[in-house]
């Protein structure tokens, strides 16, 4: 625990590159400035990313605790410090807090199958999630991974996407909103294709990360397939200061989302107030 | 073991000289006939005999507050190792509140040293409550106006003097090292004041209503109507959230000085009461309407704070009442709630039915 | 009566508040709660954010009945004038008012307040029924505290201002209790870009305070409610009064007097005077 929650420590950008085809979503490879000590994470917790000057605002990390050279934020130009993030280049410094909130339970995961369910640029923590997997792929079972944007050009991580395609150890259902030209896999919405898929609820978790209408229609789909309220999960966003549970204002309920989420099960939120 | 004094109201001084040697010393100051919380240096300042308006926290929190100070990169982040803190004239609502306060900056996964080494270093020297004011409701919140709970030192007006009683050991080693010389022991007859002032407050405080079905009553009302007659008589401003010894939820904002790179991180308190507490930089507000946000307010104090800290946020101080522009008055709102919560039949939650609707 | 008769769906009035010094608004929807309705000197909360709010919250075509004292008469023509909504939508309750007294600074009765001291329109300007006697409105020059004021050395007045917005919390209690201070989104809580920083401190706090009287300058009715809200005692109105007087001064307009003229600050005219331009 750092003894000032509130100091953020220095990270350097070692990559850039623009993620989506409208421009407005970037990807970090960060790296810690000589004088930061590297930390520990798991795949769902999150950062705060600090621009002085400009403020913070919190990303899930999307990067993969067994990528150790470096840790992954993509960025949607939405506000001011995403703003500032956006006008970054190689090279340069930044501010860093974390990891923040508390992460996917990949323990309770080990020697069963799990469901991956994303929708658009909420796919970042799932990334990490699959990278984590992948890279201790004797410990799961079945991997499925259903994600869908809204045009093959909004998907994410495309070029990944591609080589887990090629794995063969891992089901990947890519789908778009409309058909497109040149696309040849699914078109419909996420809930819809979750539904065709038809994952098997049999020693299965589910994680579900998606803008808040994909995951209200989602979770009935994976509900009917026999999937427990507690073995399904997803990670929540709400406007955020401290991330440390102390400024008040990320709560669902008694929960704080920074502290006690961002990852909840669907058994828990049903039990909460504002839940989902 | 703890000591008692006497001291007489010329000695006041002596008393706070001893205070401002060792710590920065907060006390009640008169504004224009607001009594407001200011760093004091002497006696006279001090205005002892009214009811503060605004809260003992910010000794320790203040509203405005520097995180860090930047130049390109990080300068400084102050530690809360500054001149230990100690206030003088915290009535009794007000010295637990900083309890309360406690558990939320001090425990958790993360602590907040800002906040907790300057309690944890401080003195607090409290001030019995004589004349309890009509908006006063410490004893339905589980206190008194002589309770001893968060402070350090207890003072106990009896005219001409202060009794002067240590709580705890660090007052009671104050005290001894303050005043080595000339102490001046309470008479009994100085006691026996003391002891009348103390049952005279009591009992001119409201009888004790009882609001310990509250949280059970919050539990079923979510969906109450309840919530948008109780916005109706609110204005949504910020009045109670900054004046309430309990809130703590703040803003954090950049400051950088135009054309440079200098500036400083701060926080600034903040209100639930505002929209802009929850909008999302997408412009999406889980919290869109005024009702929304009244009822945070009051399921924060009295639902949410019980189940993470075990105790209700409210210290029954009655700022939020006394102060209010428009009269709101959470022991009514508190009342509408227990009885609309005996109205109400118990929801079952969890079923896979509600579980679909909960999305 | 108001009720019974359909003339209103509610009535937006006072009730006895936590005390006999204090009173609070209150919407009345049945016949058989009119009984808690008062008025009297401790009615000092303007209520006409909360017509506003009744407004919001109902079916277009509610009629809202609002108890008016002269200054609240005069927001709600003011709003009008300025298109906030139609005059059939509220019901006009006229009541002369005496002035009303802060609670905090004694029993009531005690101490009128300041806008209430310089008050000329003690009864509303246009109503629909009105209860009791109208009030003979004072006499005198209602701008004599700021030309009082206007004595002072420039030094001397800084300093006041200083001593006041010194004593700001930034609750913006009387920004929300104003009946004129209506805007959707306030400059002031704008985060992007963040016009002005958001700390209770000396520039900030000013700069709010400027910003508001600026934007309520020929549309403030010196109610004195932004007074009356403070939890803190600071003295805003005085400043109002000053440029309510420029305003009255240069274009001849008073605000609230009527729902037809337009405002002052919404119009040009090529005779206005231009002599602050270089």
């Amino acid at each position: 625990m750092p003894d000032n929650p509130y100091v953020p420590i220095p990270v350097r950008v070692q990559n850039v590159r623009v993620e989506s085809d409208d421009r407005t979503l970037r990807t970090y490879d960060l790296v810690f400035a000589d004088d930061a000590e590297p930390f520990e994470y798991l795949p769902g917790q999150f950062c705060q990313l600090s621009i002085l000057g400009k403020g913070e605002a919190a990303f899930g990390i999307a990067s993969s605790p067994t990528e150790r050279e470096f840790l992954r934020f993509t960025v949607n130009r939405v506000g001011t410090v995403t703003t500032a993030l956006h006008y970054l280049k190689e090279g340069e410094e930044l501010g860093l807090r974390g990891p923040l909130g508390n992460h996917y339970p990949v323990e309770k995961f080990k020697g069963q199958n799990v469901v991956l369910v994303g929708g658009g640029f909420a796919f970042t923590t799932l990334r990490s999630l699959a990278a984590y997997l992948l890279a201790n792929r004797s410990d799961y079972g079945d991997i499925t991974v259903i994600y869908g944007a809204r045009r093959p050009g909004l998907l994410l991580y495309r070029d990944e996407l591609t080589e887990w395609e090629k794995r063969g150890d891992v089901a990947v259902h890519l789908t778009i909103d409309e058909p497109a030209a040149g696309w040849d896999k699914a078109v419909g919405f996420v809930p819809t294709v979750t539904g065709k898929v038809r994952p098997s609820p049999k020693d299965a978790w589910a994680v579900v990360c998606g803008p808040p209408v994909m995951i209200k229609y989602t979770m009935p789909v994976l509900l009917d397939l026999g999937f427990a309220p507690d073995r399904i999960y997803t990670s929540l966003e709400r406007r955020m200061k401290c991330g440390v549970g102390k400024c008040g204002r990320c709560n669902i309920g008694p929960k704080y989302v920074c502290t006690d989420g961002p990852v909840f099960s669907y058994a828990e939120l049903a039990s909460l107030p504002e839940g989902v | 073991m703890s000591s008692s004094l006497r001291i007489a109201k010329p000695d006041l001084d002596q008393l706070v000289s001893a205070l401002t040697s060792r710590y920065r010393l907060f006390g009640p100051v008169d504004v224009d006939g607001s009594t407001v919380l200011r760093e004091v240096k002497s006696a006279d300042e001090l205005a002892l005999g009214a009811a503060l308006d605004g809260s003992v926290k910010a000794a320790f929190f203040p509203q405005t507050e520097t995180l860090l100070t930047y130049d390109g990169t990080v300068s400084e982040a102050p530690s809360g190792r500054d001149k230990p803190t100690a206030v003088i004239g915290a009535r009794p609502c007000d010295a637990r509140s900083l309890l309360l306060l406690d558990k939320v900056f001090g425990t958790g996964k993360y602590w907040d040293p800002l906040w907790q080494r300057r309690h944890d270093d401080s003195l607090v020297i409290g001030l019995g409550c004589s004349a309890p004011l009509e908006t006063c409701f410490c004893n339905l919140m589980g206190s008194g106006p002589f309770d001893a709970e968060g402070s350090d030192i207890m003072l106990t007006d009896i005219g001409d003097a202060f009794v002067a009683e240590s709580c705890t050991d660090k007052g009671e080693r104050f005290l001894k090292t303050a005043y080595k010389s000339q102490v001046q022991r309470p008479s009994q007859a100085d006691l026996d004041k003391a002891g009348e002032a103390r049952s005279k407050a009591l009992a001119s405080l409201a009888p004790a209503a009882n609001y310990s079905g509250v949280k059970t009553a919050l539990a079923k009302l979510w969906d109450s109507a309840l919530w948008d007659e109780i916005a109706l008589g609110c204005l949504s401003c910020g009045a109670c959230a900054y004046l309430c010894p309990t809130c703590h939820c703040f803003d954090v904002q950049d400051e950088t000085a135009p054309g440079t790179q200098q500036g400083r991180r701060v926080r600034i308190w903040d209100t639930c009461q505002s929209a802009l507490f929850t909008k999302e930089a997408s412009g999406h507000n889980p919290r869109p309407s005024a009702k929304d946000r009244i009822r945070q307010r009051v399921m924060h104090k009295f639902s949410y704070f019980v189940d993470n800290y075990g105790e209700a946020a409210c210290v029954g101080c009655g700022r939020c009442i006394r102060l209010c522009p428009v009269d709101f008055d959470v022991r009514v709102v508190l009342e509408r709630v227990i009885a609309e919560g005996r109205r109400t039949k118990d929801k079952e939650r969890g079923t896979k039915k509600d579980v679909r609707h909960a999305g | 009566m108001l009720l019974k008769d359909k003339k209103a769906d509610l009535v937006i009035g006072y009730e006895r508040g936590s005390s006999k010094r204090r009173a609070r608004p209150v919407v009345i929807r049945a016949d058989k709660d009119v009984d808690r309705l008062i008025f009297d000197d401790t009615c000092g909360p303007s209520l006409v954010p909360f017509a506003r709010k009744a407004l919001r919250a109902t079916p277009l075509g509610t009629r809202v009945a609002v108890v008016a004292k002269g200054c609240d008469g005069r927001a709600l023509v003011q709003q009008i004038a300025e298109g906030q909504f139609k005059r059939d939508q509220v019901v006009m309750i006229g009541v002369g008012c005496n002035g009303v007294t802060d609670h905090r600074r004694g029993a009531s009765g005690e101490k009128r307040e300041a806008s209430c001291e310089r008050c000329r329109y003690p009864n509303p300007p246009v109503y629909d029924v009105f209860v009791g006697e109208p009030v003979a409105a004072g006499t005198g020059d209602e701008f004599a505290g700021v030309a009082e004021f206007e004595k002072l050395a420039s030094a001397d007045r800084w300093a006041w201002f200083e001593h006041e917005l010194g004593k700001c919390i930034r609750c913006y209690a009387c920004r929300n209790a104003c009946p004129m201070c209506y805007c959707e989104e306030c400059v002031v809580d704008q985060t992007n870009p963040l016009w002005l920083g958001k700390s209770a401190e000396r520039p900030d706090t000013t700069l709010f305070h400027l910003v508001r009287a600026l934007h309520t300058a020929g549309r403030c009715v010196d109610c004195g409610a932004c007074e009356r809200a403070c939890p803190l005692g600071v003295r805003l109105a005085l400043l109002n009064k000053r440029l309510e007087r420029e305003v009255r001064e240069r274009f001849g307009y008073t605000a609230g007097l009527s729902m037809e003229a337009t405002p002052a600050l919404a119009t040009y005219s090529e005779e206005d005077k231009q002599e602050f331009m270089l």
